[in-house]
């Protein structure tokens, strides 16, 4: 250990603490992503002899800690529960990344496989590791790719049961949520526009472009290609900002 | 025998020399060069031909060709500068007279020159490659004559001057000038370019630039080019005259140039005759004449089209927008047959059936038709009135130019299927008033239509026509079936129409007076006793009457009325007054329909059947109604309340239309599915080019239209965007 320096032992530090590993094995994860904390948690967790082994008892305490009396399931009052023992808001994004991780099929429940499942995958079996872990997940929203899964995923999860669209309440309140983490400076005018010209659900074809939209258009709109194939709602939201005079297009 | 070796017969020279007198070279030159200058000299008649060649032979062939040819050209050469300096001193007008003279004799003597020394032109000149002798005089004349200082000048410009008087209107001596420019050929076409042409055409470019300008200056468009036409054909003439051939094509190019192409833009442009003014008096000479002369020029014909497509398009712009015109539809589409009319016309007789002219027509009419979105709407209604009222007395021919003229228009329109759902509307009140006048004339443009766009469109009105024969069938059936009854109580004529077939009307069923009731029900149930698992309902919005009236001074009238005004009328049997709402409440009429019977039967003229307390002319509930005692009319029948065509109101216009936009979506979406299923992965803009094109024969899609549907399809999961490149989409099988 005193052969590493200052910043790389406080590394070493936080590393251990997060993913609850070796000295041994954390030097080895954060030498191997160049001492990147981010990439060695990728390398730890993705390494599946490195996992941790859950205890399948403490898991099912867990479980029934948080699950509803009368349904095999957890529900709202479960997940306030639980996020009251994390001590985290429930309307903190860090429980979306959760839902990610347990491939929650709707917001605010979770099956028993997707709470055993995920917990197992994160390879944690206690209150104390899943606290831990919260940093690390939080983290992962600043990974592009991962970002992308988190919120294309989080249409599936926040619409309503057998309905094709979002509806556009919970649509806004998602992407102020999700845009918090990944500033967008247009976020605002969007939801402004929606509210006055749509009105109507979000189809998930318009959910998942738009985040193409904020990552590829600048802030001028002096790439936007009409000829782009983006979905209507963001034509028209284009004719609104230049409409408004939010945004000055370049004429060409 | 065998002959193989080839035997060469060889003539050999004599072997001796015959040497000649040393002087014998020069004393047969001397004879020579004395015919020469006696030739010149106007004395050839005293020489022997024979002798003068022999002698010439033998310089030759005794090896002193080269000295009998240099003897030739000093000889000749010292008699042209005689002449040279003759022609010099001729003053004034008979320079070129002399000229010309003195050309003919030169060339005379030439001849006989060349044949003298024939021998030498074949023998020595071949050999030695020398010019032949013929062309030596005349390169000698041309270098000692035409290009001497003193004439070369002095003859240009002589000749040009002549040309400028010619120009000017004087007559000139056509047959020398013929001469001179022969001469100056036959001296070598770059002679004639050099001494002649070439300055010729430059004055003549100056000339024409001038004289143009001065036109342009005080003539209208129609004279100018009269002028233009009349200097074009004297040139061409003039050619033809007296200059070479070849020239025709550089001089005319000259006048176009200055007479035409370089004031084109300002001709077709002029005020009060240009070519605008052309067009709408049907000027067709004058547009004839500006045709054939802006043929000649690079882009001149391009001006007249683009031109003519302008004011065309500004034109049928005014027509169609004018609010005056769109009062009467009818109208409306006749003064744009009338256009079309006028235009094939013009092209057809001035532009000479041009086809690009005919392209430049067909996209104005194209342009403009398409900027009045009711269009469709007036276009049917035209047909309506034409199948209508006016086909009586009219033979068969006509009407069917008249069909194809509006065949014509149709194919115009960009949204043809709107034409087609005010079509059927105004095809179905045709059928059911019983107005149809031709059966053969709907039929024919429903085959013009049906080549025009394919069966779908006209599978329905068929089923319209065969609905009516059905039910006369049906009537038939029904009254044999009813017998002894059938003399009594009203005489009731239905039509079964197929839903589906016809243009859906909203209807509510409103009550029917008990006389006719009872015929009514026998007739449903006769039908659903012949056809089972049907269902019949009263189209009472779309029926008509006839009631025998009295009235109380005894007068008897007939009259004819809708269904609903007949419910209305049936209520004063019973009766003497009642008011709107009473109506309204005993007919259970909509209340819309209801106002607008009820100010057809009370307040228009001559049809007032009914009075109405207050007199005025809109209808409030508690208006009071009763019938009008005092009414006369001279006519026996009277015909109150249509259901003839007429042009929508606003709101009924709103409504087709929406409706037309719903139906096009499920078009729009089966074309996607169509191009995708060809395509199986293709990007949005070829998406939108092939729907809009299979599209086109009906109506041309809006591209948001066309976007929002694919954005369905991909909820409706039948297509989906590729992953690796957000532009391209795939077909979901």
């Amino acid at each position: 250990m005193h052969k590493l320096g200052r910043g790389h032992r406080d590394k070493v530090q936080q590393f251990m603490a997060i993913t609850g590993s070796s000295e041994k094995a954390a030097v080895q994860a954060l030498k191997a992503s160049d001492w990147h904390l981010e990439g060695a948690f990728d390398i730890f967790y993705s390494q599946p002899h490195i996992r941790t082994v859950t205890d399948s008892r403490h898991l099912e305490e867990l479980y029934n800690r948080y699950k509803d009396p009368y349904v095999d399931m957890i529900l709202v009052d479960g997940i306030t529960l639980l996020c009251n023992d994390l001590q985290v808001d429930p309307q903190d994004i860090v429980m979306l990344v959760v839902s990610w991780h347990m491939k929650a099929a709707t917001m605010c429940e979770f099956s028993r496989q997707e709470f055993i499942g995920g917990l197992q995958y994160l390879g944690i079996d206690t209150i104390e590791k899943f606290r831990d872990k919260l940093s690390y997940m939080r983290s992962e929203l600043k990974d592009e790719q991962k970002f992308r899964e988190i919120y294309n995923f989080a249409f599936g999860w926040a619409k309503e049961k057998g309905q094709k669209s979002l509806a556009l309440d919970t649509a806004i309140g998602m992407w102020q949520l999700l845009f918090a983490e990944r500033h967008w400076p247009l976020v605002d005018h969007w939801c402004q526009f929606l509210q006055v010209r749509h009105n109507k659900a979000i189809s998930r074809d318009t959910w998942s472009q738009l985040l193409e939209f904020a990552k590829t258009v600048d802030l001028q709109l002096s790439n936007y290609d009409e000829e782009g194939a983006w979905p209507y709602l963001i034509d028209e939201f284009v004719e609104y900002l230049t409409e408004n005079g939010i945004v000055q297009r370049p004429q060409n | 025998m065998s002959a193989q070796r080839k035997r060469n017969f060889k003539i050999e020279a004599f072997k001796h020399r015959v040497d000649l007198d040393p002087k014998y070279a020069e004393k047969t030159w001397k004879v020579l060069e004395h015919a020469i200058h006696e030739i010149y000299n106007h004395n050839a008649s005293g020489l022997s031909f024979e002798e003068l060649y022999r002698n010439a032979y033998n310089m030759v062939l005794h090896k002193h060709g080269e000295k009998l040819y240099s003897g030739l050209v000093t000889t000749m050469t010292w008699h042209l500068k005689e002449i040279s300096q003759s022609i010099e001193a001729v003053q004034g007008d008979l320079f070129l007279e002399e000229l010309n003279r003195k050309w003919g004799e030169h060339t005379k003597a030439l001849q006989m020159i060349r044949d003298i020394l024939m021998y030498m032109d074949r023998t020595f000149i071949t050999s030695s490659r020398k010019t032949p002798v013929y062309e030596l005089g005349l390169n000698l004349w041309r270098d000692n004559i035409i290009r001497s200082s003193k004439i070369q000048d002095r003859q240009l410009n002589t000749i040009l001057e002549l040309i400028h008087k010619e120009r000017t209107g004087e007559v000139i001596n056509r047959g020398l000038m013929r001469n001179i420019t022969k001469m100056l050929m036959d001296l070598g076409s770059s002679v004639y370019q050099e001494d002649f042409e070439k300055p010729f055409l430059d004055v003549s470019a100056s000339f024409y630039s001038g004289e143009s300008q001065q036109f342009i200056e005080c003539c209208n468009c129609g004279e100018y080019l009269k002028k233009a036409e009349r200097r074009l054909n004297e040139e061409m003439e003039r050619v033809s005259q007296y200059l070479d051939t070849k020239t025709e094509p550089k001089i005319t190019c000259v006048v176009e140039k200055e007479m035409i192409a370089n004031h084109m833009k300002q001709l077709v442009h002029m005020e009060n005759s240009g070519l605008v003014n052309m067009l709408i008096d049907d000027r067709f000479e004058d547009l004839i004449r500006m045709y054939n002369l802006f043929q000649r020029v690079t882009e001149g014909l391009r001006l007249i089209r683009d031109l003519m497509t302008s004011h065309l398009r500004e034109t049928g712009k005014q027509l169609v927008t004018d609010p005056e015109r769109l009062k009467d539809p009818v109208d409306f589409v006749q003064r744009l047959l009338n256009e079309k009319d006028k235009y094939d016309k013009i092209i057809a007789a001035a532009f000479n059936n041009d086809k690009s002219f005919q392209n430049a027509l067909n996209s104005s009419f194209e342009y403009f038709i398409n900027l009045n979105s009711r269009s469709p709407e007036f276009i049917s209604l035209y047909v309506n009135d034409k199948l209508h009222k006016n086909l009586k007395g009219v033979s068969e021919e006509d009407v069917e130019i008249v069909l194809d003229k509006v065949m014509m228009l149709f194919r115009y329109l960009q949204e043809k299927d709107i034409f087609e759902k005010y079509y059927k509307q105004h095809l179905a009140k045709r059928l059911l008033s019983g107005k149809i006048v031709s059966d053969d004339a709907e039929r024919n443009l429903i085959v013009k239509l049906k080549t025009e766009c394919g069966y779908q469109f006209t599978s329905k009105l068929e089923g319209m026509f065969t609905d009516m024969k059905t039910s006369q069938d049906t009537m038939q059936g029904f009254y044999a079936s009813q017998g002894f009854e059938a003399g009594e109580g009203p005489t009731l004529v239905v039509q079964v129409l197929t839903t589906g077939s016809w243009p859906t009307q909203p209807s509510a069923a409103c009550n029917l007076p008990a006389e006719i009731l009872g015929v009514c029900d026998k007739f449903r149930a006769y039908y659903l006793g012949t056809h089972s698992g049907r269902r019949l309902t009263w189209q009472t919005n779309m029926g008509t009457a006839d009631l025998k009236a009295t009235f109380a001074k005894g007068q008897k009238h007939e009259l004819n009325v809708s269904t609903y005004q007949m419910c209305i009328l049936m209520l004063f049997n019973s009766v003497d007054r009642l008011s709107c709402k009473e109506i309204e409440q005993a007919t259970a009429i909509p209340s819309q329909d209801l106002k607008r019977c009820l100010q057809s039967l009370a307040c228009v003229l001559g049809k007032n059947v009914l009075r109405k307390v207050p007199m005025s002319k809109d209808i409030a509930e508690d208006d009071i109604f009763s019938i009008n005692d005092k009414f006369m009319s001279k006519f026996f029948k009277i015909k109150i309340g249509t259901v003839t065509a007429q042009k929508e109101s606003e709101p009924e216009k709103q409504e087709t239309r929406q409706q037309v936009e719903e139906d096009r979506k499920p078009q729009i979406e089966a074309a996607i599915i169509r191009v995708m299923k060809a395509r199986r992965v293709t990007g949005y803009n070829s998406i939108v080019m092939e729907v809009t094109k299979q599209l086109q024969p009906r109506f041309l899609p809006n591209p948001v239209m066309i976007k929002k549907r694919i954005e369905s399809l991909i909820e409706r999961e039948f297509l989906e965007r590729d992953e690796d490149d957000r532009k391209l989409y795939r077909y979901l099988a």
